[in-house]
């Protein structure tokens, strides 16, 4: 199973950003962008909007766990 | 109120208000056990700058401790809360009903903790908008849907 959290990951890596970076620049803690990225938590959608917005994606492009491109 | 307290202060001032209210009532109380409001005057400001020390850890309990949680450590919060309010009130009924079966006279607190227990859980779903239900999409629309089912 794709976790909703992978394209989270990839777009980090690839942009080389930490996950505290990460964190600050969306306003929540560094152990909340490892449960998103671990798929162990479901961010809300306020978040995932941040999310996406910040990576320049859509919401379905970063989270969609069945769309194989989430994140690439 | 709150808003005048740093956030990293907030629940550190909590315990230690808690504690001298504890104290202080036992020292009311008075009677040979007066001297258990010294223990509660040490215990709470200890617990105090302990949870100042853990404020400013990078862990999600530093974050609660620090009042500086973000959506999903609130969360994590809140199902905390929500499971040890379940436990309480299962402790509360077990209580209730062996004092009861055992005709004991401290069988009305178990009660008051369900009471307000219960009553606390009704004003929790007024408040959080179990009332409001809104409006039919057919009477925003104005006009009348058809079923798929009946069409």
């Amino acid at each position: 199973m794709t976790s909703c959290g992978t394209g989270v990951r990839e777009q980090r890596t690839q942009r080389g950003l930490s996950q505290a970076e990460l964190a600050t620049a969306l306003g929540v803690s560094r152990q909340t962008v490892i449960s998103i990225e671990g798929g162990r938590y479901l961010p809300s959608l306020p978040l995932a909007f941040a999310i996406a917005r910040f990576f320049d994606l859509t919401v379905d492009k970063m989270f969609d766990p069945d769309d194989e491109e989430a994140g690439a | 109120m709150m808003a005048f307290i740093p956030p990293r202060l907030r629940k550190p001032a909590g315990i230690a208000m808690a504690g001298v209210v504890f104290a202080a009532a036992w020292l009311v109380r008075g009677g040979p056990l007066w001297w258990v409001a010294i223990p509660a005057l040490v215990a709470a400001p200890a617990r105090a700058m302990y949870l100042y020390w853990g404020g400013g850890q990078d862990t999600d309990a530093g974050a609660l401790a620090g009042s500086r949680a973000d959506e999903r450590q609130q969360l994590l919060s809140l199902q905390s809360r929500a499971l040890a309010c379940n436990l309480a009130v299962i402790a509360a009924f077990i209580g209730l009903t062996v004092a009861i079966a055992v005709k004991a006279a401290w069988w009305w607190p178990f009660l008051v903790i369900l009471g307000v227990a219960g009553l606390g859980y009704l004003f929790g779903l007024l408040n959080y908008g179990v009332t409001e239900a809104g409006t039919p999409d057919d009477v925003d629309a104005g006009h009348q849907t058809r079923s798929p089912v009946n069409s």
